[in-house]
This record gives C-alpha cells, sequence and structure tokens, in this order.
C-alpha cells in the first residue's frame, strides 16, 4: 500500500536513548514550574504593592511574555543574554525562557483569581494583627493557587510542549532533542517522531491525572 | 539608536514573512474555528460516550508538541503517503486542526455555560432545536466564548513561528535569514519580536475588555 | 464472465504501470523544473545577496544541472539538519547542498560521485588559548546538527570523555555562538571558515588548525533508487570538470589555487 519501508525495529532500537532524553524534559518542565511559580507570585506582589515601578515591570513582563512567541523568548534567552556576554548553556537556557514564559501566564492566571477573593478578608487578617506579608501568604495566597490549579496544571502541560523548542538553543538532552539527534543520523523520520509523539502523549496523559487526582485529595469538603 | 546595515530590500523580504504568518493565521483560524464548532456541538449533542472517539482523537493534538505534528504529518504525507504537497499547505493542515482541537473546548464550554432551564424553556415555547441553537444559545455562547477564542487565535499566530520546520519562510524564519547575512541578531529579532507584539498586544486588550464588559452584566 | 475481472484488472495495471515507466529523470525534464535543496548560510557555497537571492557555488551547480537538464532550476533553501528530509518528502529533487558522502545516508539517499571535497578547519574564540586542533579537548564545542563535522566532533568529545558538544540547528547559530563566546571551539570547512573570518561579520573568531579528518567529500544527492538521475549526475560532474567548469566556480567562489581533487588514489570511483 505504502511505497515507503517502515524501519520499526531500527527506531525502536533508540527507545532506551528516547525515554532518557523524556526524564530530562519533565525534569525541565517541572523545574521550569517551580520557578514559574515563584516568579509569579513575585510579579503578582508587584502588581498588588500600588508602586508603580513594581507594577510596570510586572506589567512589562507578562504582556512580552503572553505576546511573543516561545520560540521567540528561548532564542533570546540564548542569544540576546549571549550579545550581553551572559552565557547560559542550552539547558539553562531552555529552562529559563520556558520559566520566563510560565511566569507571564500564570502572574495573569493568579491575578484573575485574586477578584474571586474578598478584599474584606485581607482588610479582617489586617486588623487581626497581620502584616501585610503575612495576610498575603497566611489568607490569599492558599486560595489563590487553589483557585488557579487547573490553570496551573494546564501551564505543566504547555511547558512540558515547549521543551521541544530546545533544538534552537542547541539543547540535545531532552525528548525532541534526543529524537531531533537520531533524526539527523538516520533520518527515519517518521517512525522516530511517532514513537516521540506517543512518549509526549503518554507524559502529558500522567501529569494531567495525577494533578487530577491530586487536586482531588488536596481539595475534597 | 540602531546603526544597521538593514535596506528596503530587506524590510520588504521581512514584510512578506509577516505575511506569510499572518496567512497561515488566518486559514487555520477560518478552518479550525469552523471545525471546532462543528466538533464542539457535536460533542455537546451526542454525549460524552459517543464522542468518546472524537474527544481522544482531539485530545492528542493538544498533548503533543506542535513541533511533532508538523515533522510527523509533514512526514507522513509526503514521504509515507507520497503525495506531492506544499509545505504551505502541511502548515495551513496541522494548525487548522491543532485549532480546532482548542476551538472545540470553548464552543463546548460556551454551550454548557448557557442555562438549561433558558433553553428547555425556548423549546417549550415551540422554538425547534435549530431555533434554540441559533437565537437563544449561539448569542449567550458567544459572549462567553469570545474573549477565549480571541487568545487561541493569537496562540495560533504565535505557534505559527514553528512551521519553518516545513519550509515555509515565515516572519521568524525571514529574520534569521537576515541575520545570516547581515549578522545583526539583537536587532533583527528585536524587530520580529515586536511586530508580534504590536498584532497581539491590542488584540488582546481588547480581548480583555470584553470579557470585562460581557461580565459585568 | 471472465472478462468482468480482466477489465479492472488492465485499468489497475495501467494505472500502477504508468508511473513506473517515468522515473525522477523524466518527471524533471517533463516538469520543467529542477528543484535543488540548497543550505544557504554555508558561504562561499551557499548564500543570499544584497537583494536576498540565493548565491553561490551550489546555486551556480544547481543553475548548471538544471541548464544540461534543458530545466529552470528552483532552488528551495533548507538548514542542514533538514536537507534530506525535504529530499525525502519530494519537496525537491535534488539537494546540491555540499553533502558528505556517508555510508549511514547512502542506507537512506542515493549518492552521485563526489563534486567537491572539504578539508576542515578548528575555529576558535579569541578569547580561548588553542594552538592545535587538540586544543579543543574538555572546551565548549559545537558544530551544526547532523553535518560531517558534527559527527566527527561529537565522537571526539566522547572519546575524550570530557568538555561539551552542542548540536546548534543552522551554521549562523554556530557562528554567532562561537563570536559571543557561548562556544570555545567549532570545526568547519575551510572555505567556510576563510569566509566568515573574512567578511568581519563575526568579530572575535580565528582559524586555529586543520582538522584531523580525511578530506570531506561531498556529493549530489537524490532518492536512493533513482538510478536513472544518478547515473546522469554522475556524467554531469564529470563534464564539469572535464569543460573547466569545475575550476572556474572555484575560482569565483572559493578563491586563488588549485581546486579541490575529487579522486581517490588506489581504488576505483
Amino acid at each position: 500500500m505504502f511505497n515507503y519501508n517502515f524501519r520499526w525495529a531500527q527506531a525502536m532500537a533508540s527507545l532506551p536513548r528516547m525515554l532518557e532524553g523524556a526524564l530530562v524534559t519533565l525534569e525541565v518542565a517541572l523545574l521550569s514550574m517551580v520557578i514559574g511559580i515563584s516568579i509569579a507570585i513575585v510579579l503578582t506582589l508587584f502588581r498588588l504593592s500600588g508602586s508603580r515601578i513594581l507594577s510596570a515591570v510586572a506589567a512589562t513582563w507578562v504582556e512580552i511574555a503572553r505576546n511573543t512567541p516561545a520560540l521567540f523568548q528561548i532564542y533570546m534567552v540564548h542569544f540576546g543574554l549571549g550579545g550581553f556576554g551572559i552565557h547560559l548553556s542550552p539547558y539553562l537556557s531552555l529552562l529559563i525562557g520556558i520559566a520566563f514564559n510560565n511566569a507571564g501566564y500564570l502572574s495573569e492566571n493568579f491575578r484573575g483569581a485574586l477578584k474571586g477573593i474578598p478584599e474584606t478578608q485581607t482588610r479582617s487578617a489586617r486588623s487581626l494583627g497581620m502584616t501585610p506579608i503575612a495576610a498575603f501568604r497566611y489568607v490569599v495566597m492558599p486560595q489563590m493557587l487553589r483557585i488557579s490549579f487547573l490553570p496551573m496544571t494546564n501551564q505543566m502541560v504547555w511547558a512540558i510542549l515547549m521543551t521541544s523548542l530546545g533544538t534552537v538553543v542547541a539543547m540535545n538532552t531532552d525528548l525532541y532533542g534526543v529524537t531531533s539527534d537520531l533524526n539527523a543520523r538516520t533520518f527515519r523520520t517518521f517512525e522516530l517522531f511517532a514513537i516521540a509523539a506517543m512518549i509526549f502523549y503518554l507524559i502529558t496523559k500522567t501529569v494531567t491525572l495525577s494533578a487530577r487526582l491530586l487536586a482531588a485529595r488536596l481539595f475534597r469538603y | 539608536m540602531f546603526d544597521t546595515a538593514l535596506t528596503t530590500n530587506d524590510l520588504i523580504f521581512l514584510a512578506r514573512g509577516a505575511g506569510v504568518t499572518l496567512i497561515v493565521t488566518a486559514i487555520a483560524v477560518f478552518f479550525g474555528t469552523v471545525m471546532g464548532i462543528v466538533f464542539g456541538v457535536f460533542r455537546y449533542q451526542v454525549g460524552p460516550w459517543w464522542a468518546a472517539p472524537l474527544t481522544f482523537v482531539l485530545d492528542i493534538f493538544r498533548s503533543i508538541p506542535l513541533l511533532i505534528q508538523l515533522v510527523l504529518a509533514n512526514a507522513f504525507v509526503t514521504t509515507v503517503l507520497g503525495w506531492r504537497v506544499s509545505g504551505f499547505t502541511v502548515a495551513c493542515g496541522v494548525l487548522s486542526l491543532y485549532t480546532a482541537a482548542y476551538c472545540a473546548e470553548i464552543v463546548r464550554g460556551g454551550i454548557e455555560a448557557v442555562p438549561p432551564t433558558l433553553r428547555r424553556a425556548a423549546r417549550s415555547l415551540g422554538l425547534s432545536w435549530g431555533q434554540d441553537m441559533t437565537s437563544i444559545v449561539m448569542p449567550l455562547a458567544v459572549r462567553i466564548a469570545l474573549p477565549s477564542w480571541i487568545g487561541l487565535a493569537l496562540g495560533v499566530m504565535k505557534d505559527s513561528a514553528l512551521v519553518y520546520v516545513v519550509q515555509v519562510v515565515e516572519l521568524l524564519k525571514s529574520a534569521q535569514i537576515l541575520i545570516t547575512r547581515l549578522q545583526e541578531p539583537l536587532f533583527l529579532l528585536i524587530v520580529c519580536g515586536s511586530f508580534y507584539f504590536l498584532i497581539s498586544f491590542p488584540i488582546a486588550r481588547f480581548g480583555g475588555y470584553l470579557e470585562r464588559k460581557w461580565s459585568r452584566d | 464472465m471472465k472478462i468482468k475481472h480482466v477489465v479492472p484488472g488492465l485499468v489497475l495495471a495501467a494505472a500502477l504501470a504508468g508511473p513506473a515507466f517515468a522515473d525522477k529523470l523524466d518527471d524533471i525534464i517533463s516538469s520543467g523544473t529542477l528543484r535543488c535543496a540548497v543550505v544557504l548560510d554555508f558561504p562561499p557555497m551557499g548564500s543570499r545577496d544584497e537583494s536576498n537571492n540565493p548565491v553561490g557555488f551550489d546555486v551556480d551547480y544547481c543553475n548548471d544541472l538544471a541548464a544540461a537538464l534543458g530545466v529552470e532550476a528552483e532552488i528551495v533553501e533548507t538548514t542542514f539538519p533538514e536537507r534530506i528530509p525535504a529530499l525525502m518528502s519530494g519537496r525537491v529533487d535534488v539537494a546540491v547542498a555540499s553533502t558528505s558522502d556517508t555510508l549511514e545516508r547512502a542506507k537512506t539517499v542515493g549518492f552521485s560521485i563526489p563534486y567537491y571535497a572539504f578539508e576542515n578547519a578548528v575555529v576558535a574564540n579569541e578569547g580561548v588559548e588553542m594552538t592545535d586542533w587538540e586544543g579543543m579537548r574538555g572546551k565548549t564545542v559545537g558544530a551544526t546538527a547532523g553535518t560531517y563535522e558534527a559527527i566527527w566532533l561529537e565522537e571526539k568529545v566522547t572519546e575524550w570523555g570530557e568538555g561539551e558538544f552542542r548540536p546548534y540547528q543552522n551554521q549562523a547559530d554556530v557562528f554567532l555562538a562561537l563570536s559571543q563566546g557561548q562556544l570555545d571551539a567549532t570545526v568547519s570547512t575551510v572555505e567556510v571558515a576563510q569566509a566568515n573570518v573574512a567578511s568581519g561579520n563575526f568579530p572575535g573568531i580565528k582559524i586555529v588548525d586543520k582538522a584531523p579528518m580525511v578530506p570531506d567529500y561531498v556529493a549530489l544527492i537524490t532518492l536512493r533508487e533513482e538510478y536513472g538521475l544518478i547515473n546522469y549526475m554522475n556524467l554531469f560532474i564529470n563534464q564539469q570538470v572535464r569543460t573547466g567548469r569545475y575550476a572556474e566556480l572555484y575560482a569565483k567562489w572559493v578563491g586563488e589555487g588549485e581546486p579541490a581533487d575529487l579522486t581517490v588514489q588506489g581504488v576505483y570511483r
């Protein structure tokens, strides 16, 4: 039927290397989420601070992250900063690029979540003698993170998918990098990328399912 | 501020790349939205069980990197099936399905947000399914779905930067070609990034405005 | 009754046999265009002029081949990693893209006889102490993914057990990274290295040494089963040398001196 000879055996022989790559992909995505969430919280605080400069910094970050392609952001981290003598390894360039993007989108989600938390709560906390930071830390933030749990899961999936952009900064240890490296040697494009697609699918499904289970455990009542 | 060797010719070259980005985006968003509406209504109408195969297929487009979808579709259509198809066609096809997968979710969400009691009231007044869909559900669902849809369309424009893998010379690729010749990476990338920003930012703001305006009443 | 089965059978046979008679060589001649994959960030073999039109040794070579076939040439730009996939996917008919004739690639594509031979040079950032190619040991080195040099260099790094290898997606990114100091050194063809140092586009790079690789013979490629076209390309390359066109193109794009010898002593072909 097809005028094409599939060589699955040859491609399958690379499976162990690709699975190792999958671990790197997962690691980069997880770290980028941890960094992204931390920065997003800081950016949210900047926006709440009332300081014009801090709000502007936060707004600039969010708008650049949301309105330019992720590929552009990752490329800029590597070659843009490189122009100023700041040299980051491919791994760090990819990680920081994705974390930058995550922080922008998550900060916007957090802002949306804050609208659902009544202002009166902060005021009550303050009148109980809590400092503004303590009120945010113990009253507002836990609720904010919970409301944003679903968007955070989505962002985690995007972070996994974004790792595929690492090849532009010479990343070759993640799943996409390993696959494209193998492809450049053997040219079994269809077989190799079909296997990579399957692994990506399994990773994202595992992540969304575990997030759902986690949510059920964390937020029951 | 920038001392550049960029000539008018180069600007035209960049503009052509920007044109390709916009055309690919327009085609993908158009066909993706049409398919997304069909899939979304179908999924809502037949219920989760009968829609399971469709849900599964659409979910694949949201669980695999777009870069891999493009490479894989290109390899399948041209190498395995042996069709002579241009990279542009492959890019538009994949991006349309990718858009449809997200759009179906938005449409379904929009329909589900219309109160069922309202629809039952409409049907009991003698409206047909079609009338109910067009004059009751659509106006309300569009209000709910439009801001997300704008976000999706902008997302597709940014993601279209990846179609370079199937030899389509869009904006980012054009910029890279010029960088190769002129060696002004920072300047050219900033020009290119600003283009995306200048299109995306006002539209995103408009989407946010609609969302705020409509959620008030 | 039998005739019922024969007629569709004949139609099917005709449909199957039809395309089988015309091979790629026929297709190219009848379609009137020869689509060549050329890498355009690889001066002097392929680059773009001020109007962003493709120029270079490979571009001229493709034009010559098209002229010999009596058709129009169409240059399709690909990066190094993309050139064979572009060929396999039928997006181009041949690749005139300085493709090294490795045995691994020959499992997938069909090679002509060599049409050019490169020597490779080690190029380093000026800030790096390096006197010969062994100086790359333990350094951060890189090359364009999937190229002959990249495969050689990555093997060396693995063999040394120290240092780091980075595969960038195109030649321009490699030299950009080298110029910025993100890479300590790269290996590229002497022609490309000299062109890039001379252009002044990449400040802060220097040629250190020749890389100890056997001459890197590059050939034209097309689909593995297209013997007719491969035969044609072999004769074409032979004629290019015989008529002096090869030397002419060498003088035009590479410079003074003898063009690379395309024969190997002591073996046929």
